[in-house]
């Protein structure tokens, strides 16, 4: 650095403090600018151009339908074959079925869609602890019906723990929204 | 220390004593749970020794009860930044292992990710590294267009931070026309955006200040506390394991590696580390544009040849070129469904053991700007 005069380096400390500032608030003023007027519309992927946040209570993001946020099992369609349960790194799913008996038990009629080939067992339990699961979609993938699914649904807080634990044989009203 | 060993008398007599200060581990400058002990005399330090072991997770020893494909979500939370580059490391472990030849269309999906998670990382790098120094505004502005890495990452595979999405033989998931052309739209867009970016900081009187000349480490202390990565590249070495030991087919882009120098400073200072990582936006930028014209031209499925259940036999080291450094996953194998032994190199515990060489000497608040530099992920130091 050239070396100055203390009555030049002064001045050239002010040149190099309204240049800085300069440079710093003309950036924050143009993203400034480019936002102004546009305030109404959503906020997504125009770049450069409209609010970069969204006021999340009132307006939420629209979500890919294969986001990975709770899971939610279709039970009619469920073949008790395990696998979700096995390759789940977390064991958050447990799994508890019988052999079928349909005379004994009426309800365990076999589903339209696998008429062709009857189900051999029958699904007592299927539960899941969303406490628990690490949202890494590996249960999703085996699924060989496709009935265990991630849904978008991500607002599920509770103030129990034990309330996260999700039954899906016995209680039909936790479907997602 | 004991309270007599840091006694001294200064010129006029007086008894001074060394003060030992705990910084953190809820800090908000130590990026994560890290303890810094320092010994300071007035404002200058004459020590600091980093404890680690806040965020143990047992990754190690949790893998070897898990599944090879159980394995790779928790790979993901050691650099919970960037997660893609971590879970890559593991998967070409078991690939080499297995001798899985991974098909072009996957291998160019896979270094798109790669480069558009280290831009996700390098810019929570940068915005992190301008709010330690004192600038609140480049840190909202990094995150605006981490944003939008991290939708399009939600789109590709449905998750924002923890993916995965690199799997043994190829990825998970296939990508659509209308995330390539999101894909293609950033990059337009983020080209001007990091124009803007690095003239915020680095034009920055006061940011030049508080970086160039300080926490200068030189090559060989570099080299000798086994760097790797931009921390390893702003002291001046070349150094890019992308084009050293080439993996995922990186021999086939061009790119530049970009070294330090002596612009503002000496070599090796912050300010050059914090350079390099804006440099290496800029050309993850290019390679992007050549993995989108790969994924044009080939389409050749995403998942190799690999069998359900993985049982791979032997011993391999993989290393990767993630974005704070070179990630080695020593992996052995005994042929059974889950690894025998998974030993992970971090490159975030060799630059943050560097520490105490560094710091001594320096004034309190270079320390903060030090740490910052070296870019630290607690989650991998301590894994």
């Amino acid at each position: 650095m050239k070396k100055r005069s203390a009555f030049s380096q002064y001045f050239f400390n002010i040149y190099i403090a309204i240049k800085t500032v300069s440079i710093g608030m003309g950036i924050t003023l143009r993203a400034f600018l480019k936002t102004w007027g546009l305030r109404k519309k959503s906020a997504g992927y125009d770049y450069g151009s409209g609010p970069v946040t969204i006021s999340y209570p009132e307006e939420k993001d629209d979500l890919p339908l294969h986001s990975r946020n709770r899971l939610f099992n279709h039970v009619e369609g469920c073949i008790s074959c395990n696998q979700c349960a096995v390759i789940c790194p977390v064991d958050c799913i447990s799994i508890e079925s019988r052999k079928k008996n349909e005379d004994e038990n009426p309800d365990a009629k076999t589903p339209e869609r696998f008429k062709s080939k009857p189900l051999k067992l029958q699904l007592l339990r299927f539960d899941i602890d969303e406490g628990l699961c690490c949202f890494c979609g590996l249960c999703t993938e085996v699924c060989p019906t496709e009935c265990l699914v991630h849904t978008p649904e991500f607002e599920y807080s509770k103030y129990d723990r034990d309330q996260l634990k999700y039954d899906y044989i016995n209680f039909k009203d936790n479907n997602p929204v | 220390m004991s309270l007599q060993e840091g006694r001294d008398i200064d010129a006029d007599g007086l008894t001074t004593q060394d003060l030992t200060i705990n910084m953190g581990p809820q800090h908000p400058s130590t990026h994560g749970v890290l303890r810094v002990e320092l010994v300071s005399d007035g404002e200058i330090i004459k020590a600091a020794y980093p404890h680690l072991g806040y965020l143990h997770r047992c990754f190690e020893k949790h893998a070897e009860n898990l599944d090879y494909i159980a394995v790779v979500p928790f790979c993901d939370r050691m650099d919970y930044v960037a997660s893609m580059n971590m879970e890559l490391g593991f998967c070409l472990a078991i690939e080499r292992l297995l001798e899985v030849e991974v098909p072009d269309r996957a291998n160019a999906i896979r270094v798109m990710v790669l480069e558009l998670n280290r831009i996700a990382s390098h810019l929570l790098a940068y915005g992190t590294y301008g709010l330690d120094i004192g600038g609140f505004t480049p840190f909202l502005y990094a995150f605006r267009d981490r944003e939008k890495v991290l939708s399009m990452f939600e789109e590709l595979c449905g998750a924002r931070l923890l993916y995965n999405y690199v799997r043994p033989g190829g990825v998970a998931r296939d990508v659509n026309d209308s995330l390539l052309k999101k894909v293609e739209d950033f990059c337009d867009y983020f080209k001007g955006q990091l124009d803007e970016l690095d003239r915020l900081l680095s034009g920055n009187a006061i940011f030049v200040n508080r970086t160039a000349n300080v926490g200068v480490i030189s090559q060989d202390l570099a080299l000798s506390y086994g760097f790797s990565g931009p921390n390893l590249r702003g002291s001046g070495f070349n150094w890019d394991l992308r084009k050293e030991h080439p993996y995922c087919g990186y021999e086939k882009y061009h790119f530049d590696v970009c070294i330090a120098e002596a612009e503002l400073g000496q070599v090796g200072d912050c300010w050059n580390r914090y350079k390099v990582r804006v440099k290496e936006m800029y050309q993850s930028l290019i390679i992007i544009r050549q993995a989108l014209q790969k994924i044009a031209k080939f389409d050749d499925g995403i998942k190799g040849g690999i069998s359900k259940t993985i049982k791979p036999k032997g011993e391999v080291y993989v290393s990767t070129e993630c974005p704070r450094g070179e990630l080695g996953f020593h992996l052995v194998a005994d042929g059974s469904k889950k690894p025998y032994r998974l030993k992970v190199n971090s490159p975030c515990f060799n630059a943050i053991s560097c520490l105490d060489e560094v710091a001594a000497g320096t004034m309190l608040a270079d320390v903060v700007a030090i740490i910052g530099s070296l870019d630290i992920v607690l989650g991998e130091v301590d894994r």
